[in-house]
C-alpha cells in the first residue's frame, strides 16, 4: 500500500514535467486558435467600427446570403474540392515517389544537389510565379506560343481558353510543394530499420521489392496523418496559387474559380467583415464536418491510423 | 539528463509565451484605447474644453506634450528623418507636440487602413480619399467629427477652406475630413506617341476613327511593337476593362455608371439604363474589332497596370488613365532617356465637353476615432496647410539643398529627381497641398495652361459628391461585382467570340444577381441627391 502510493506520487510528478512541457503548446492554441474563435461572432453581426466585436447590430444569417445568392456556391464547393482532392492525391503520390528515389541515390553530392534543387520552387513568391506564367502563355510574346510559331504551329489562346488551365495549375502546385513535402516522407524512410532492408536482400529480394513490401507499407501511417490534416482544410483553397496564375480573368472562373477567390473578389472592394467571416464559417463547418467522418471511418477499420 | 530536459522546456516555454503575452497586452491597449474614447464622450469633453479655454481666452492648452501619429500611403522620401526633425523643432515650441509620419505602401492599402482603423491602434491623422473608401469609412464611424473642434482649435484654417469644401466633405452634417483646396482636372484621354505619328505620317487622333487610324498604322509600320497594355480595373467596386474609358467620349455621362443606370451631365434628373441599350451591344462590339485588331494583347484580362511600359518603350499608348499631369509626367520621363520621344494627349472631354474639378474628398486629412487628442490633431493639421515655412518644407525639402526657385517662380530640382532625397511631392503631401505656397516644374506648364483653360468651362463633379448608401441591397451588390467580373470584363476586353450572346449572357446573370432591385434603389437615391444640390 504504502510503496504503491509512493509510486503513485512518483508517477504523478514524472507528469508533471510532462504537462510543464505541453503547457507552452497549450497556450499557443488557446492564445492563437481558441481565443480568435469568439470572431466567428462577427458572422452574424453588421459590423461597426463604434460597435465593435459585442456592439454591432446582430443580423443572424444575413451575411450568409450573398453565398447563396450569387447561384455559384455550387461551382466554386466544387471546384475546391477537385482540386483540393487533386492536389492531395497526385501531391502525395508525387512526394512518396520522390522521397524513395531520393533514399535510394547512393552518391552524397549527387543527391544533396537534387534535394535543393526540388527545394528551391518552394521559396518562390507567388507573385514572381505570376509573371513567369504570364510570360510562358501569353498570347503575342508569350515563351510557348513563341517556340509554337517558329515550329509552324498556330498560336493557343492560353488567357481565353479553359481548357488547359486545370492542368496548369496542378502542374505549378506540384512545381512549388512536391519538394519541400518529399522532406517528410524522406524523414520517416530515414526513420525505417535498416535491418529489415538487410534481412530482406539475404532472403533475396531486389531494390523493387524492397521498397514493395517494406518502404511503402511503413509510409502508410505517415500517408494517412498528412491526408487526414490535408482533409480538414479541403474547403480552404490555396489562395495565392489561384489569385496569382488567373488574375480576375473572368473568362477562366468557370474552372478556376474557388470559394477562396471568389470570397476576394466580392468583399475586398467593400470593407466587411460579417460576410467575410461568414464565408470563413462556411469553409470552417464543412471542413469539421468532413474531418470528423473521415477519421470515424478510419478509426472504425484502423483505429491507429485514426488522428484522435 | 532529466535536468537538460527541464531546462529546454523552459525555454520552449518562455519562447511560446512571449509572443503570445505580447499578443494579449497589444490586444489590451488597443481595447483600452477604443474604450475610454466613445466618440460622443471625447466630443463632449473637447467641446467643455473648448468652452472653458474659450472663457479663459488664453488660447488651447497646450501644457501636455503630444506625440502624434500620421499614416499615409505611398513611400517616404529618403530624408524623411531629417525633414520630420526640423517640422517637430517647430510645432514643438508652438504646439508643444511631435509627429510621426507612417507610409504604407500602395499594394493593399485599403486593407491595411481596415486594419488599423478596426484594431483601435493609436492614430491621429490618417490620408483620406475617395479610392480610399473616404465616404463609406466616415459612415462607419471611423473617424472624429470636427464640426467643434475645427473653429476652436484651429480657426484660421476653417476660415481658409471655402465653405463649398466642407459641405462636400460633410456626410450627414458631420465634417470628418479636412479638405485640400488645390482643384486638379482628371479629365480622361487617349495619351500616344506623338513621334511616331509624325515618322509614319499618320492622323492625328481626334476622335474613335483616328485613334483606330493611328494605332492600326502603328501596328502595320512596326508589326511587334505591343501598342497598349490595358487591364483589369481593381479598386473600390471596379470591375471594368480599362480600354473602355475611350467610350466615355460617346456619352455625357454625369456618374460613374457603376449599376449601368447613367446620369445626363447636362440633365443630371435624367437617367438611362445603359446595360439593356442597343448602344451598349455597338459598343462592346467596336471594343471586340479593336481587339481582334490586336489593340491589346489577347491575355490582357490576366494582366497588370505597369505604369512604366510606356516610358520604357514596352508599349505606346494608352486608353486609360491620361490626364494632362500624366502626359507631363511622361515626358519629363523619358526627357533623359529618350530624347526623341514625345507624348501627346487627346482628351476625351474635347468632343463630349465634360469638364470637372476633382471633389473636396479627393485628398484629405482625417482624424481616426482612436486618437486621444483630435484638439492637437487639428492644431497640427493648421500649422501644416498655413504655416508657409513647415508646408514648404514637407512639400517640397529643404530650399538650397532639394530644390529651388527660379526668377520666374519655377521649382528648379536641385538633385536627380529619379534619386532625389527629396523630390517635388516627396511626402506624398497630397492632402496639404496650399494653392498659395504651391511651386510648381516647368515641365508643368502646359497642365497650368490647360488648368486655366478648363476653368472657364467647368461645372460640378456630381459623381464624387454622391454618397450612395448601399446597406438595403448589399448582398445584391456583391453578387453583381461577381457577375461583372466574370462577364462584362471579358465583353469590355473584346474578348469574347459572340458578342450578342455574350450580352445575353450577362444580362440574364446581372438580372439573378438582383440589378432590378440595386437599379431602383440607386435611381431613387440619386435623383434625391440631385434634388438636395438645388
Amino acid at each position: 500500500m504504502k510503496t504503491n502510493n509512493r509510486r503513485r506520487r512518483l508517477a504523478d510528478r514524472h507528469y508533471l514535467v510532462y504537462y510543464l512541457m505541453l503547457l507552452p503548446t497549450i497556450v499557443f492554441f488557446v492564445v492563437f486558435n481558441y481565443i480568435p474563435m469568439t470572431g466567428i461572432y462577427y458572422a452574424f453581426t453588421k459590423f461597426s467600427f463604434t460597435g465593435g466585436l459585442f456592439g454591432s447590430q446582430f443580423v443572424g444569417l444575413d451575411n450568409f446570403k450573398y453565398l447563396f445568392k450569387s447561384g455559384i456556391l455550387f461551382r466554386i464547393t466544387r471546384n475546391t474540392i477537385l482540386y483540393n482532392i487533386a492536389f492531395i492525391l497526385i501531391g502525395n503520390f508525387a512526394q512518396i515517389v520522390l522521397a524513395v528515389l531520393i533514399s535510394r541515390v547512393m552518391g552524397k553530392l549527387f543527391k544533396r544537389i537534387t534535394q535543393s534543387m526540388l527545394l528551391l520552387p518552394y521559396f518562390v513568391s507567388f507573385v514572381i510565379l505570376r509573371v513567369l506564367v504570364y510570360n510562358l502563355f501569353n498570347y503575342e510574346i508569350g515563351l510557348v506560343n513563341s517556340t509554337f510559331a517558329s515550329m509552324g504551329i498556330a498560336p493557343y489562346d492560353f488567357y481565353n481558353k479553359t481548357a488547359l488551365w486545370p492542368f496548369i495549375i496542378i502542374f505549378f502546385y506540384l512545381w512549388k510543394s512536391v519538394g519541400y513535402g518529399s522532406v517528410i516522407y524522406l524523414a520517416s524512410i530515414t526513420g525505417i530499420d535498416p535491418e529489415l532492408y538487410e534481412s530482406a536482400s539475404i532472403d533475396g529480394a531486389g531494390v523493387f521489392k524492397q521498397i514493395l513490401y517494406i518502404t511503402l507499407p511503413l509510409l502508410k501511417a505517415t500517408f494517412i496523418t498528412l491526408f487526414l490534416f490535408s482533409l480538414g482544410s479541403i474547403l480552404k483553397g490555396q489562395f495565392e496559387l489561384f489569385y496569382q496564375l488567373v488574375g480576375s480573368n473572368g473568362n477562366l472562373f468557370t474552372v478556376t474559380d474557388i470559394i477562396d477567390t471568389f470570397v476576394f473578389r466580392s468583399l475586398t472592394t467593400d470593407f466587411d467583415i460579417g460576410r467575410s467571416s461568414a464565408a470563413g464559417v462556411y469553409q470552417s463547418v464543412f471542413g469539421f464536418i468532413l474531418i470528423m467522418t473521415v477519421n470515424t471511418i478510419i478509426k472504425r477499420k484502423n483505429p491507429e491510423y485514426a488522428l484522435f | 539528463m532529466k535536468r537538460r530536459n527541464a531546462l529546454r522546456g523552459l525555454i520552449v516555454m518562455a519562447l511560446a509565451i512571449s509572443p503570445a503575452l505580447a499578443a494579449l497586452t497589444s490586444c489590451a491597449s488597443s481595447g483600452q484605447g477604443a474604450a475610454t474614447q466613445p466618440p460622443a464622450a471625447s466630443q463632449a469633453t473637447s467641446s467643455q474644453t473648448a468652452e472653458e479655454s474659450a472663457e479663459t481666452s488664453a488660447g488651447p492648452d497646450v501644457s501636455q506634450r503630444v506625440d502624434l501619429e500620421f499614416m499615409m500611403i505611398g513611400d517616404g522620401p529618403k530624408d524623411l528623418d531629417r525633414i520630420v526633425g526640423m517640422v517637430n523643432e517647430k510645432t514643438l515650441e508652438k504646439l508643444n507636440c511631435t509627429i510621426k509620419w507612417n507610409y504604407t505602401t500602395f499594394t493593399d492599402a485599403m486593407q491595411k487602413y481596415n486594419l488599423a482603423l478596426s484594431s483601435g491602434q493609436n492614430l491621429d491623422l490618417i490620408y483620406t480619399a475617395p479610392f480610399q473608401n473616404y465616404f463609406q469609412l466616415a459612415k462607419s464611424g471611423a473617424f472624429h467629427s470636427l464640426n467643434e473642434i475645427l473653429p476652436t482649435y484651429a480657426p484660421e484654417l476653417y476660415a481658409f477652406v471655402p465653405e463649398g469644401h466642407w459641405k462636400g466633405v460633410s456626410v450627414n452634417g458631420n465634417i470628418y475630413t479636412i479638405p485640400c483646396t488645390y482643384k486638379q482636372y482628371l479629365c480622361g484621354g487617349f495619351i500616344y506617341r506623338k513621334d511616331l505619328r509624325e515618322k509614319f505620317n499618320l492622323p492625328v487622333p481626334v476622335s474613335m476613327d483616328t485613334i483606330e487610324a493611328y494605332l492600326l498604322g502603328v501596328k502595320e509600320n512596326m508589326p511587334e511593337q505591343l501598342l497598349t497594355n490595358e487591364f483589369p480595373m481593381a479598386g473600390v467596386y471596379q470591375f471594368n476593362f480599362s480600354a473602355i474609358n475611350v467610350l466615355s467620349m460617346n456619352h455625357t455621362w454625369a456618374n460613374d455608371v457603376i449599376y449601368g443606370i447613367a446620369a445626363d451631365y447636362n440633365n443630371p434628373n435624367q437617367l438611362t439604363d445603359y446595360w439593356n441599350s442597343d448602344q451598349f451591344v455597338e459598343e462592346m462590339k467596336l471594343m471586340k474589332k479593336w481587339a481582334d485588331m490586336g489593340f491589346w494583347s489577347r491575355s490582357a484580362l490576366s494582366s497588370v497596370e505597369d505604369m512604366s511600359a510606356m516610358e520604357n518603350g514596352k508599349t505606346i499608348a494608352r486608353l486609360f488613365g491620361g490626364t494632362v499631369n500624366s502626359v507631363s509626367e511622361y515626358n519629363a520621363a523619358v526627357e533623359t532617356t529618350h530624347p526623341d520621344w514625345e507624348f501627346d494627349i487627346f482628351l476625351y472631354s474635347d468632343i463630349n465637353k465634360v469638364v470637372y474639378p476633382t471633389h473636396p474628398t479627393q485628398d484629405g486629412i482625417a482624424v481616426p476615432i482612436a486618437s486621444k487628442h483630435p484638439d492637437r490633431a487639428v492644431m497640427f493639421a493648421q500649422e501644416l496647410i498655413m504655416d508657409e515655412e513647415i508646408n514648404l518644407l514637407t512639400n517640397y525639402g529643404i530650399k538650397g539643398e532639394h530644390y529651388d526657385v527660379d526668377a520666374d517662380g519655377w521649382y528648379i530640382p536641385l538633385q536627380d529627381p529619379q534619386t532625389s532625397s527629396f523630390p517635388w511631392d516627396g511626402m506624398k503631401s497630397w492632402a496639404w497641398r496650399n494653392p498659395v505656397y504651391m511651386l510648381f516644374p516647368k515641365t508643368d506648364q502646359y497642365k497650368i495652361e490647360m488648368y486655366a483653360k478648363f476653368d472657364e468651362v467647368a461645372g460640378y463633379n456630381y459623381a464624387a459628391g454622391f454618397q450612395e448608401d448601399y446597406t438595403n441591397y448589399q448582398t445584391e451588390r456583391a453578387a453583381l461585382g461577381t457577375v461583372m467580373t466574370q462577364y462584362l470584363q471579358p465583353l469590355h476586353a473584346g474578348l469574347v467570340e459572340d458578342v450578342d450572346a455574350a450580352v445575353a449572357t450577362f444580362r440574364e446573370q446581372a438580372k439573378l444577381a438582383g440589378l432590378e432591385t440595386i437599379q431602383q434603389q440607386y435611381t431613387e437615391q440619386w435623383l434625391a441627391y440631385i434634388k438636395s444640390l438645388e
